[in-house]
């Protein structure tokens, strides 16, 4: 009775090949990676000037991809968040207001925060929907950007260190670009060593067997969301700096390409499934795009609609909405191609 | 005859019980899903729980694992209450539980999933090694080899259910749980599994083991508790029942009764659905016909393909390969759509009546009307007077109680709900009805009302094709058994020479079926 | 509250087999306050501000609410179509009420407005499909999908008009309209009356409407149904558009000029006097009566804020407050309720 018999559970042990193309299967971010050859390619032929002037295709790359990788940890517990289109300007309209730059930063990182830890209060402990949370949050945000600014501009006090803030600090790299790289790092080692960060997998994946096998589901929403408002804050901040003032209207155009560069790169909306490379890659290829168009003359509104297209195109081409067209083409072609049995 | 057993159990095990239930109530609403239960189960024994389909077991699982909180009465482990309410405290106090959905995450991998919760860290980060080195052990403990890095999604579902024992085996428990694990493996599978249990219980573990099939709790377990209607009917020892007595314990009747109900055949008609050659995903190939006035079964295994079969053949799912008509009056139609599949008088009874049936917050009568309203409007605009009048014949007609066609269908029990879709379908005469599970979670009285109709409805010159795990109900039903395993037709048997046992054993691979 | 989510009954595996009966639903404040409570609070509301607003009650000012709450209003009737179908919201509103009115007047200037109309007809017509095809057939996220289709119109919008504002012909029948009045109530008033009771109808007595309330209270259902559901959310997405068509060219009327920055917001203040009128934000409940209710509510509100001498900015926060506060109320009705 108690003899250990082997048993074949139909798990096949595959060679090298079966191996690489499980881990191709595997990965989300083909269609980054598709758009950013397309990017590339135009690029090489058309603007080569994106790569001269790596400058500023990096420090766009900073801006898309800071609020976007942000964002990357709330979608993959599939949840939503809105309002980083407002934090960023509550944020910089904030830090401008204090003559003191470091104490302002440090006011402004906490209010993301708090904001944060305030809509994810609405989701998990209210229980409302994170896209109604949020879509409400961003629209108080920005109200509330404009009384602090009184609808104008807010200057900064001390506009040397804005200055620099805009000029390389390592090698070439300016600050700006360092921190978004340091924030990637830190979002990817996060979201695949810490365990925190690989239970927010759990969460979007399947959230009541996370629940069962005792993740703390609540906790790791709200530090989602926290995340989210505190990168969207930092964002703010070092878009304030930039200007070397801050607009309470800004952070409008973020919001789209933020999710714009993490649904093309992979990033799952209903949870559990992407990467913070993929929301990289997504990021590059559109700060690529978006320089390239500057360069070539392409006005804003044109360059609106382009990136509009590609968010447009890449939320309708995830696995689900694949796979829910095949389904309803198939029928259609079936009764399209066989007669009646009766005619 | 509840309550003299039940204490005479208690105080024989309770010096050695580790983990005692003592008056347990649950309340759902106003539907008391266990009421007054008493469990005491001792290191080392295999507990049975059985009981029909809604007797409060999985709820009385979920209660013992601290997922819910009883209403009145209390776990003891190992002496101390548990504190309810939170499944991880009572993953620390030592109860895991094996549920009957798998409950992993897909994207993670092996080592991922076994350690989910109770993840090994080094300063916060993830310790690698100590994670694959706990799962290696696990899997290692129940003698099943899979690679620690794969990720869920891609292991096969009898795979998927070892890991998920494996996790509960990682966190070192006192007391296991296992709802249902065999029902969707193959034979030998389980008997590696009912092997690997006894080898635990050996080693001191306590198990509960919920299941439907009898022979595997006669080959294991020690003890069992039967529940009915949420009640403690009787706990005894195994070696002191046989069989059909517990059968009957179960169901509350002689099973001999059921039988004799068994439904006159019907003289045949004409073929109403052919389909031949389905295939979709977890459909291998399946030729199916079903005539006027005939009743036919699809008996099997949850997850044996059965669902998916009849979703793929009118439509409702993506279908890869087959041919399916509908032959009403002479006039022949090709099912190429879901869509078509109504319009050419089929009426489709999902198994999941809450998510895919009916619509909750709407009223009866906007359910019924759903997809009657091209023959209750005109020119696009409802005719709000035939609405209630059809509402309230089809409401009377499946004697829907209260019959208030005014009220949220949610407000309804789970049998005047089905009672609803039943309803809306009859009010489209259909040809062809297809059934699946009729009456899952479904009260008695409820049930035999919907057997009626059923039988009716054959009577009147539709077929019928119903999908069914409950045995009795199969066989009181068909006519004809076609009894589906790994996607596959493995045999089929005239109503008169189905009985349990022979279903089963088609059901379950464990004897060649002669196929009829 | 404790750290962990109890499992609610319809989740549970063997979730209650009841005898006949249904349960009993006893008072509840919350329940009433998501309800019936929008009735009172305008109806508080506006006694408070006519006793204590200096302004409010005067003609001139009851004119200029209805001509702001017209538009808005007209666009809110719309867009509860796609609530109800439980697709959140219609972001793209914006730009279809800043094209409508750009085309209308760009066009009536440079050839004819019969012209103009067509064309946003047309153009409506064209946002209804792109934006239901993406979420009825490609079952893409609502929100995103009209995020992506409101750069990409606006961006349209802007690039063929440079940004510049069009100005109507002062005698021209678009400017007469817009100054028409019977009594306090501007004619853009009657055209917001109209489409409510004919979208109340569309609603509550059309096969289109059953099936949109339908798909909002459970799509697989009415799928299941034999229901073409594709063609029910291109529906509700097309309603919305011609919503905001009309609400466009209410708002090019009174103001006789037309930009493309002109319906700033009117995606959230649509959404406010939707939810706040009552419809359920997770779909299958609601009524065209309540938002326009919910126009009043919200209308009244912003109009009591500039009285007032609140700006932009509060006006925003107090819209954005607005609608987390309806949400979280009937959310926590439910939740009350279920338990």
């Amino acid at each position: 009775m108690t003899q250990t018999a082997t048993l074949d559970l139909g798990h096949e042990k595959t060679d090298l090949i079966g191996r690489v193309k499980t881990t191709f299967a595997r990965r989300t971010e083909g269609r980054a990676v598709v758009l950013l050859i397309a990017v590339l390619i135009w690029a090489f032929i058309w603007e080569s000037t994106v790569f001269t002037a790596y400058q500023v295709t990096l420090g766009r790359l900073a801006l898309i991809g800071l609020t976007a990788v942000g964002l990357t940890a709330v979608i993959l517990m599939g949840e939503l968040d809105l309002s980083i289109a407002s934090i960023l300007a509550v944020s910089g309209v904030v830090m401008a207001s204090f003559d003191n730059v470091v104490v302002g930063i440090l006011v402004a990182l906490a209010i993301g925060l708090v904001i944060g830890a305030v809509n994810a209060f609405f989701v998990v402990i209210v229980g409302i929907n994170s896209f109604i949370a949020t879509l409400g949050m961003l629209f108080f945000l920005r109200g509330l950007a404009f009384v602090i600014s009184d609808g104008k501009p807010v200057t900064m006090a001390n506009k040397d260190f804005a200055l620099d803030f805009g000029k390389p600090l390592l090698g070439e790299f300016t600050p700006r670009v360092l921190i978004f790289i340091l924030a990637f790092i830190t979002m990817q080692v996060f979201l695949t060593r810490v365990r925190v960060g690989r239970e927010f997998y759990a969460v979007g994946g399947n959230r009541e067997a996370a629940r069962d096998a005792g993740v703390p589901v609540r906790r790791r929403v709200f530090t989602g969301f926290m995340i989210s408002g505190f990168v969207a804050a930092g964002a703010g901040i070092i878009v304030t700096l930039q200007l070397t003032a801050a607009d309470p209207t800004a952070g409008g155009d973020a919001l789209l390409t933020s999710f714009a560069a993490a649904i093309v790169g992979g990033i799952l909306l209903t949870g559990g499934r992407g990467s913070v490379l993929g929301t990289l890659l997504g990021a590059a290829s559109l700060a690529i795009l978006q320089v390239g168009m500057t360069f070539n003359g392409i006005e804003s509104d044109v360059q609106n609609i382009i990136i509009g297209l590609v968010l447009f195109v890449a939320v309708i081409t995830d696995p689900n909405s694949i796979r829910a067209v095949v389904g309803s083409a198939r029928a259609f072609l079936r009764s399209r191609s066989a007669p009646d049995p009766a005619g | 005859m509840g309550a003299q057993p039940r204490s005479e159990h208690e105080r024989r095990s309770s010096g050695a019980a580790i983990i005692e239930a003592h008056g347990i109530v649950k309340r759902f609403g106003g539907v008391t899903a266990v009421d007054n239960v008493g469990l005491a189960v001792s290191p080392g024994e295999i507990h049975a729980l059985v009981g029909e389909n809604g007797a409060g077991k999985s709820t009385l699982m979920r209660v013992l694992a601290g997922i819910l909180r009883p209403d009145e009465g209390t776990v003891l482990v190992n002496g101390e209450p548990l504190s309810a309410g939170s499944a991880k405290s009572a993953l620390e106090a030592g109860v895991s539980l094996v549920h009957q959905e798998l409950s992993l995450v897909p994207e993670m991998t092996v080592a991922e999933n076994i350690n989910l919760g109770f993840t090994p860290t080094r300063a916060g980060f993830t310790n690698r090694r100590e994670q694959r080195r706990i799962a290696a052990e696990a899997l290692d403990e129940i003698n099943v080899s899979v690679d620690l890095d794969e990720p869920i999604s891609r292991l096969s579902v009898a795979l998927r259910q070892f890991v998920e024992i494996a996790r509960a085996v990682a966190r070192k428990p006192r007391i296991l749980i296992l709802d249902e694990p065999t029902a969707t493996l193959t034979p030998a599978e389980t008997a590696y599994l009912l092997d690997m249990l006894q080898r635990l219980a050996e080693r001191g573990l306590a198990i509960i083991y919920i299941s439907h099939r009898i022979p595997e709790i006669f080959r294991i377990c020690d003890r069992v508790t039967v529940l009915r209607d949420g009640k403690h009917v009787e706990t005894v020892d195994i070696a002191e029942i046989r069989p059909n007595e517990l059968v009957s314990m179960m169901v509350g009747r002689d099973l001999e009764q059921d039988l004799q109900s068994h439904r006159e055949p019907a003289a045949p008609g004409e073929v109403v659905l052919s389909a031949s050659g389905i295939r979709a995903a977890g459909v291998n190939g399946i030729d199916l016909t079903v005539r006027a006035g005939e009743i036919v079964g699809l008996g099997g295994l949850v997850g044996a393909g059965r669902t998916e079969l009849v979703r793929a053949m009118i439509g409702a799912d993506i279908r890869s390969a087959g041919d399916v008509t509908v032959a009403v009056n002479g006039s022949v139609r090709r099912i190429t759509s879901y869509q078509s599949a109504i319009a050419s008088g089929v009426a489709y009874i999902p198994e999941e009546r809450r998510t895919d049936g009916l619509a909750l917050t709407m009223t009866v009568s906007d359910n019924i009307a759903l997809p009657n309203r091209r023959r209750l409007s005109q020119n696009g605009v409802l005719l709000f007077g035939r609405i209630a009048e059809f509402a309230k014949r089809l409401a009377d007609e499946v004697g829907l109680r209260p019959p208030e066609i005014g009220r949220a269908a949610g407000d309804f029990s789970g049998g005047n709900q089905q009672k609803v879709v039943l309803a809306k379908w009859l009010g489209r005469e259909p040809d062809l009805i297809i059934l699946d599970e009729p009456t899952r979670g479904v009260d008695v009285g409820a049930k035999v009302e919907i057997h009626r109709l059923v039988k009716q409805l054959a009577a009147n010159g539709a077929a019928v094709l119903v999908v069914s795990s409950d045995l009795p109900e199969l066989l009181e039903l068909s006519d004809v058994i076609h009894v589906v395993r790994d996607g596959r037709v493995v045999g089929t048997l005239s109503g008169a020479e189905a009985d349990e046992q022979s279903v089963m054993s088609l059901a379950s691979g464990e004897t060649t079926g002669s196929a009829a | 509250m404790t750290a962990e989510l109890t499992v609610e009954p319809g989740e549970t595996p063997e979730s209650a087999d009841q005898e006949a009966g249904v349960e009993q639903q006893e008072f509840n404040v919350l329940v009433w306050m998501s309800e019936q409570g929008v009735f009172v609070f305008t109806a508080l509301l506006l006694v408070f501000a006519g006793i204590f607003i200096d302004g409010f009650a005067s003609v001139d000012n009851i004119t200029d609410v209805f001509n702001r709450a017209a538009p808005i209003g007209i666009v809110a009737v719309g867009m509860t179509f796609v609530v109800i179908s439980a697709n959140y919201l219609d972001l793209s509103v914006v730009a279809q009420v800043a094209t409508s009115a750009v085309l209308l007047l760009a066009v009536s200037n440079s050839n004819n407005m019969l012209l103009g109309m067509a064309l946003g007809l047309l153009v409506a017509i064209a946002y209804g499909i792109v934006n239901g095809v993406a979420v009825g057939v490609f079952r893409a996220n609502a929100v995103i999908v009209t995020l992506s289709t409101t750069f990409i119109g606006l961006g349209l919008l802007r690039w063929r008009s440079g940004g510049s504002i069009y100005f109507g012909d002062p005698d021209g029948v678009i400017a007469t309209f817009g100054k028409t009045k019977i009594g306090p109530f501007p004619l853009a008033m009657l055209v917001l009356i109209v489409v409510t009771v004919a979208m109340h109808f569309v609603l509550t007595r059309t096969t289109f409407g059953f099936l949109v309330k339908s798909f909002g209270s459970n799509r697989e259902a009415t799928r299941l149904a034999g229901v073409n559901t594709p063609l029910v959310v291109i529906g509700a997405f097309t309603v919305s558009a011609l919503g905001a068509l009309l609400g466009g060219w209410v708002l090019a009327a009174f103001s006789n000029t037309a930009v493309s920055s002109m319906s700033d917001g009117f995606d959230f203040e649509a959404l406010a006097a939707i939810i706040v009128g009552g419809t359920r934000v997770f779909g299958g409940k609601g009524s065209v009566l309540r938002t326009l209710l919910g126009v009043v509510f919200v209308s009244a509100l912003t109009n009591i804020m500039v009285l007032s001498g609140y700006g932009f900015g509060y006006q925003q926060m107090a819209i954005g407050a607005l609608i987390v506060l309806a949400v979280s109320v009937d959310a926590l009705a439910r939740k009350v309720g279920s338990s």
